[in-house]
Order: C-alpha cells, then sequence, then structure tokens
C-alpha cells in the first residue's frame, strides 16, 4: 500500500503515450493498489491514471460511488482497469470539469453519454461494461491520460459560446 | 508587484490583440487573467497585467497612444495591493438562464433577486438576438450559492419574476466534475 504524489503540469510524464501492459504481473496489482491508495488519499477524488502518479503504464482505477455527483447515479463501484478501450461511444453532452494535475481550473468538454468499455481488471478477467452520466465522464476523462490529453486538450467552448448564434 | 486593469475597447477588426499585447510584451508587462469578447460591433478587452518596472500607469501610459490612434479607448486603472488576487469563494456554482422578449429591466430584476440574498455573480453575459421586430433577450448568470443554498431555492426567488417579466428563467446546476 503506497500512496503516491499526483504529479501536476507541467510535468512532461502528464503528456506522454502509456504503454500496453504485455504482461499482468504482481508489479501491476501493486501499481493498481497504489492508484486505489492514491485516490482515497486524495480526499477520495473519482479516479487516477498511472501517468498522474508517473507510471507509464495503460492503468486507470474509476470510483464515482463516494462523490456527490456519482452517488446519485447507478454505478460500478470501484473500478480497476488495466489497458482499458472504449469500445463504443453515444451521445454527446457538455461537462465542467476539472483535473488534480491542472489545479484551480475547470473548462468545459464535450464528453459521450454512454460508453462501452473494455479492460482487465484486478483479478485479470476481462471485462466490457456499459455506463453513463458521471461515470462514463469520469473514465473517458482518465483513459485520455493513457494517451497523454489533459481535459484542457478537449476544451470545446468558451462560456461565452453559450451565445453564439447557429 | 504593482498590478494594473487594462481595459481596450474599438469598433473589431483583425489584429486588435496582436497590437495590444505586441506593446505589452515590448514593454515586458505579464498579463494574468484575462478576458476578451466581441459585444456588439466592439472587440473588448480586459487584461490583469503588471510589470517589476513600473509602480505607477503614469510610466507607461503614453505607450498606448499608437492605440488610441487607431481608435481604440485605453483605460488603465490601478489596482491596491492584494487586488489582482481573487477570493476563495465557497459553496456550488450554478447556471441561470433567462429568456424572454426583450423588456427593460431583465438584467436589473434578477440580479436584485440575487445581490439582495449576497450571492455572488460569477459571470454574466447577455445577448439581444431574434428578429428585429420580435427582439429576444438571452442571458446567462454563473453565481456561487454558499452552502445550504438549493437549487430549488434559487428557483422560488425567481418564480414571481417570470410571471411579472414574463420571461422564462431556468436554475440548474453547474457541477465541476473533479477528477
Amino acid at each position: 500500500m503506497a500512496v503516491k504524489e499526483v504529479l501536476v503540469y507541467p510535468d512532461p510524464r502528464l503528456k506522454e503515450m502509456c504503454a500496453p501492459v504485455e504482461e499482468f504481473d504482481d508489479s501491476v496489482s501493486e501499481l493498481l493498489q497504489d492508484l486505489v491508495d492514491t485516490m482515497v488519499a486524495a480526499g477520495h477524488s473519482v479516479g487516477v491514471a498511472a501517468p498522474q502518479i508517473g507510471d507509464l503504464r495503460r492503468a486507470v482505477v474509476v470510483d464515482v460511488s463516494k462523490s456527490k455527483l456519482g452517488k446519485k447515479q447507478e454505478n460500478h463501484g470501484l473500478m480497476q482497469m488495466v489497458n482499458p478501450e472504449i469500445i463504443e461511444r453515444q451521445g454527446a453532452h457538455v461537462v465542467r470539469e476539472g483535473c488534480m494535475s491542472v489545479p484551480e481550473y475547470t473548462g468545459n468538454v464535450t464528453r459521450a453519454e454512454a460508453i462501452v468499455v473494455e479492460y482487465i481488471d484486478e483479478n485479470r478477467e476481462h471485462q466490457v461494461v456499459r455506463t453513463d452520466g458521471f461515470e462514463a465522464v469520469a473514465i473517458q476523462h482518465e483513459l485520455d491520460h493513457l494517451d497523454g490529453y489533459l481535459f484542457l486538450d478537449r476544451v470545446s467552448s468558451l462560456k461565452t459560446d453559450l451565445f453564439r448564434r447557429k | 508587484m504593482q498590478h494594473f486593469a487594462l481595459t481596450i475597447i474599438g469598433r473589431d477588426r483583425p489584429g486588435i490583440v496582436s497590437q495590444v499585447t505586441e506593446i505589452l510584451y515590448q514593454l515586458g508587462f505579464n498579463i494574468a487573467d484575462s478576458s476578451c469578447s466581441i459585444l456588439g460591433g466592439q472587440f473588448s478587452m480586459i487584461l490583469i497585467i503588471s510589470n517589476p518596472k513600473f509602480a505607477s500607469a503614469d510610466e507607461f501610459s503614453d505607450a498606448f497612444h499608437p492605440l488610441e490612434e487607431n481608435n481604440l479607448s485605453v483605460f488603465v486603472r490601478t489596482l491596491k495591493p492584494g487586488g489582482e488576487e481573487r477570493a476563495e469563494l465557497e459553496g456550488d456554482l450554478c447556471m441561470i438562464s433567462v429568456y424572454g422578449s426583450d423588456k427593460p429591466g431583465i438584467v436589473y430584476r434578477v440580479a436584485k433577486e440575487l445581490g439582495d440574498r449576497q450571492i455572488n455573480i460569477t459571470d454574466l453575459n447577455t445577448k439581444l438576438v431574434g428578429k428585429q421586430d420580435k427582439p429576444v433577450y438571452v442571458m446567462m448568470i454563473e453565481a456561487m450559492l454558499p452552502e445550504g443554498t438549493e437549487i430549488e431555492t434559487v428557483e422560488s426567488w425567481m418564480n414571481d419574476l417570470k410571471q411579472q417579466l414574463k420571461v422564462d428563467i431556468s436554475v440548474r446546476s453547474l457541477a465541476v466534475m473533479e477528477l
């Protein structure tokens, strides 16, 4: 069990493309545990991606069940994901996001409303999960980290865009 | 370091931002927060700037003369110490949409409901849209609700206004997803 420091931009590791996990060995289990511990220690944030703690492997953890927004919706509780991939997206909505790695800034980001995500879980089992709402947003946000994207790369509108005529 | 608020406004055209920021860059100014937008046919810029070389606006305001010559109005406000720092606002953001046939008092009446209750408006935009003979007024307000003030409560404040002004008002929480 280890709580890691959450990296903050401009740490270059946040802009790296992460590598797929080839072999699910103990070090991957340790990584998942570190991610969970770090997430919980950060006032139970709703997710952490491996590059945020300086590990450039494709792994994230998400748990919206403890957050004010996530509690209101059906959710899958703690999800530990290795080599996650979104294989289906539906709908689009704009959400205001913030990120532990980019403190004191929030932006409007367009995300899919519902997704199907495929991954290997902490028990090395293959999972395919459909989810929507806040949990889907959280997963999309964390998976972006694995490709070196921050929500800043996804900001779709300035506030004033609300008024732009079609 | 002394900070200044710089406001520039003038007929919109390409090149205003580059002309303004070239002067700031040449003088060695830092631009902290800024917001620039088109309002009507005017481009407006508001910037918080600072420069370790300057303690008073008199020392650099002449540098903006070329802007004035290009029909831009320039105003420099000298901030009091700490005036560049945003106070920590506690609470939850909400978004209030107000729209309806244009008539006097929409902004004032809605803002008064909030101001009288010490609700802080963090962002406000208005726009006149629709056809010339049927103008529609649209206002979006982002406000910080202190803890304990629910969306439903804000809606209840707006109910009478809806009737009186014959406008539509909706309130929703602007939850920031902290990830």
